[in-house]
């Protein structure tokens, strides 16, 4: 088998007395689209602040195999976890307000650049290649999302869907392996959402960047996830692809709920 | 009734408190007899002019806030509504506009260090030769780079002076005015502590820097005002190192010998004016640089976001403690020329109310704003000075920081971002008003709602 781009093995998460991830053990195979649902409070954000090293988890193991080599998450800080490979968004999006969107997408194509604070000061050959490399790719980031006329705007003045998707360009822009969507879709409209999801497959086709999933809008999910996990109280309670899923009574009782069962079933 | 809800009364009727509070604070104490006295004949002291009585400090006063509401009239058109329009706008075209306006910026820049370069031979007064190096010239250096700290990076640090005093006292050290040894046997040329004063104020930096700069906000601020009364009590206490409450013995004036090349500056301020100013310019360009690389950009990044900043990975923890020492390296500096010009240092210079009036020319210029920060320590230094200098009639020394108490806060009522705000502040106030700014101890990092 080859190695596994998540490799997730009994994760146990808690904050004092209680338990956000209990034991949870899930891996995520190189350019899959993956997705995690569960309700309101089953630990998917937590599980991301887990795999991103916002969290530490106190059991298991997660292993990031990016195109940087393994790494063991746990421990490492956020920035490091980004350096590797992973990339991510977050759920009340969290953009840079006061900086253009341009900037917003340059920040993250510059980071990884090394310090160079010397050069920074005076300007060197060096700095200014790297600058221009930058631009160039903050630019060709901006026209992938199609927010290139939005260059200029300030992030804090873009709507909804185009802060979602400036959020993903920025992601990109550190040239990860991964990229987690915490929720992409919340609060975006029907014709963002269709925007969003063509966005999204094409990030994984043309970019090769693997996608891990979380959302609420079950459209979506089943449309664009080829495997799911579910998660419920912190446990994984079901793994398959949609159609597994969506035939899975446990899924269907615990998370769907019995009313739900008829908007499931009407969803692709 | 509905007009004194409305900000504007709210905003003048904060002015004219201000008044009333100042009035009291700079009149006359009360006494035993009469504790109100204080209090009654600072008022009737203003009011008998309108009997026709000379006033001096009722003329003053009025003067004074004449002065702030002639400013806030000028400044009306672009408080806070003009500023939020003026950032919409300026956001909006490509980055082509700013090279087009680089030749006009270049040609106001030339004329500006004209001005300052002349200026010496323009004012003779020796009062004011003095002023302009060791009171206007070294603030403005040593604002410039707490303005890295505070205005770039957002670290509110209120121990800034120790990074002053450690130059100052490198300066004794080494030309050897400490009762501590100097480090090398033939006592050093000033020019020296240039360099050794820098690398040690930014290990310093760096020192006090790894372990605090992981606090945020207020305790950041208590770490540092705690580091900066560390250094004053070091230097009272340990006598036989720094010469303790009597500080050093001459320190010598700095001089060059390169081959056939050979100036000492001596107790002429002039040319003391010139070398700072020289510094001054270099800082400024460097400064301005970093703002606009990708360090800067990483600063703002940290400030109005730190975890969306480490999930595109940037170290917060490194730019925080880079932004330490090179705010450090400027006030080192600071240090250097100050003890290279004044001769003699000691502990009282270097205290808590130091480290606060530079921040307040900070916050009255405009956090981040380079340019701004010069405008602000230019005109408070001089209207400190002047006042200082030529005390008007009813103007008391003691009570100057009340005036200018006075005016940083009718100057946070009517401008909160400073005189001259940065692009960025002002942008920020857009992000503000639109509501998107993210709470840093809210949303996803909390662990509120989730786990249950």
């Amino acid at each position: 088998m080859t190695a596994q781009l998540f490799d997730v093995q009994n994760v146990t998460l808690r904050f004092g007395g209680v338990v956000s991830l209990n034991n949870v053990s899930l891996h995520q195979n190189p350019g899959e689209i993956l997705a995690v649902i569960g309700p309101n409070g089953a630990g998917k954000t937590s599980l991301f602040n887990s795999l991103t090293g916002v969290y530490a988890p106190q059991e298991g193991t997660i292993t990031f195999n990016g195109a940087k080599g393994p790494l063991s998450v746990i421990g490492k800080k956020p920035h490091r976890v980004n350096a590797a490979g992973v990339a991510r968004t977050f759920q009340a999006s969290r953009m840079f307000s006061a900086m253009t969107a341009f900037e917003n997408v340059k920040i993250g194509a510059e980071s990884h650049k090394g310090l160079g604070v010397i050069g920074a000061m005076v300007r060197g050959p060096s700095t200014r290649r790297h600058d221009r490399e930058t631009d160039e790719r903050a630019w060709s980031l901006l026209r992938f999302v199609g927010l290139e006329q939005q260059a200029n705007t300030l992030s804090a003045s873009l709507n909804y869907g185009a802060r979602r998707r400036l959020e993903i360009a920025r992601g990109l822009a550190t040239n990860p392996s991964v990229l987690l969507l915490d929720e992409p879709a919340a609060g975006t409209n029907p014709a963002e959402k269709l925007e969003l999801t063509t966005l999204i497959r094409r990030v994984r086709d043309e970019m090769g960047v693997s996608i891990l999933l979380i959302e609420h809008d079950m459209k979506l999910v089943m449309s664009l996830a080829e495997r799911l996990y579910v998660l419920n109280f912190g446990s994984v309670i079901a793994e398959g692809t949609p159609d597994e899923i969506r035939a899975n009574p446990a899924v269907v009782e615990a998370y769907l709920g019995s009313t739900d069962t008829g908007t499931t079933q009407g969803a692709q | 009734m509905k007009f004194l809800q409305s900000p504007t009364a709210k905003r003048w009727g904060s002015l004219i408190a201000l008044y009333a509070v100042v009035t009291v604070m700079t009149g006359p104490p009360g006494n035993q007899s009469s504790p109100t006295l204080g209090f009654t004949s600072s008022f009737s002291e203003t009011v008998s002019f309108f009997g026709l009585f000379p006033a001096p400090r009722g003329l003053f006063l009025a003067g004074v806030f004449g002065l702030i509401i002639g400013a806030v009239a000028i400044y009306q058109r672009t408080a806070l509504q003009g500023m939020v329009k003026q950032a919409r706008q300026t956001v909006a075209p490509r980055y082509q506009s700013v090279t087009q306006r680089k030749s006009l910026r270049g040609v106001f820049y030339a004329l500006v260090l004209f001005v300052a370069i002349i200026l010496p031979h323009v004012v003779t007064d020796p009062f004011w030769q003095s002023a302009m190096v060791s009171q206007i010239a070294i603030y403005v250096l040593l604002a410039i780079g707490l303005n890295v700290v505070v205005g770039f990076a957002g670290l509110l640090d209120l121990g800034f002076v120790a990074f002053y005093a450690i130059g100052a006292y490198t300066t004794a050290w080494i030309t050897g005015a400490l009762p501590a040894a100097a480090p090398f046997h033939h006592h050093l040329n000033a020019f020296w502590a240039i360099p050794i004063a820098i690398v040690l104020v930014m290990i310093s930096g760096v020192v006090l820097g790894l372990p605090t700069l992981r606090l945020r906000g207020d305790y950041l601020a208590i770490v540092t005002l705690g580091f900066g009364e560390i250094v004053t009590i070091f230097l009272n206490n340990l006598y036989n190192i720094t010469g303790g409450s009597t500080g050093s013995n001459q320190i010598p004036h700095f001089s060059i010998h390169l081959g056939p090349v050979k100036y000492v500056w001596g107790l002429d301020p002039v040319p003391y004016y010139y070398l700072t100013l020289g510094f001054v310019v270099l800082f400024l360009i460097v400064f301005s640089a970093l703002e606009h690389s990708r360090v800067g950009r990483s600063w703002v990044a940290i400030r109005e976001d730190e975890i969306a900043a480490e999930s595109v990975g940037i170290n917060p923890l490194k730019y925080k403690v880079i932004a330490f020492a090179i705010g450090a390296a400027s006030a080192g500096f600071a240090g250097v020329i100050t003890g290279g010009q004044s001769l003699f240092i000691n502990p009282t210079t270097f205290t808590l109310a130091f480290s606060i009036n530079i921040l307040v020319l900070v916050i009255f210029g405009g956090m981040g704003s380079i340019i701004g920060v010069v405008v602000g320590s230019l005109i408070i230094q001089t209207i400190s000075m002047y006042l200082i200098h030529t005390p008007p009639a009813g103007f008391q020394n003691s009570d100057l920081y009340i005036y200018l108490g006075a005016l940083l806060i009718a100057m946070m009522i009517f401008r909160p971002a400073g005189i001259w705000p940065s692009k960025r502040r002002r942008r920020e106030i857009v992000a503000v008003e639109a509501g998107t700014a993210p709470d840093q101890y809210n949303g996803q990092g909390s662990k509120n709602g989730e786990g249950a």
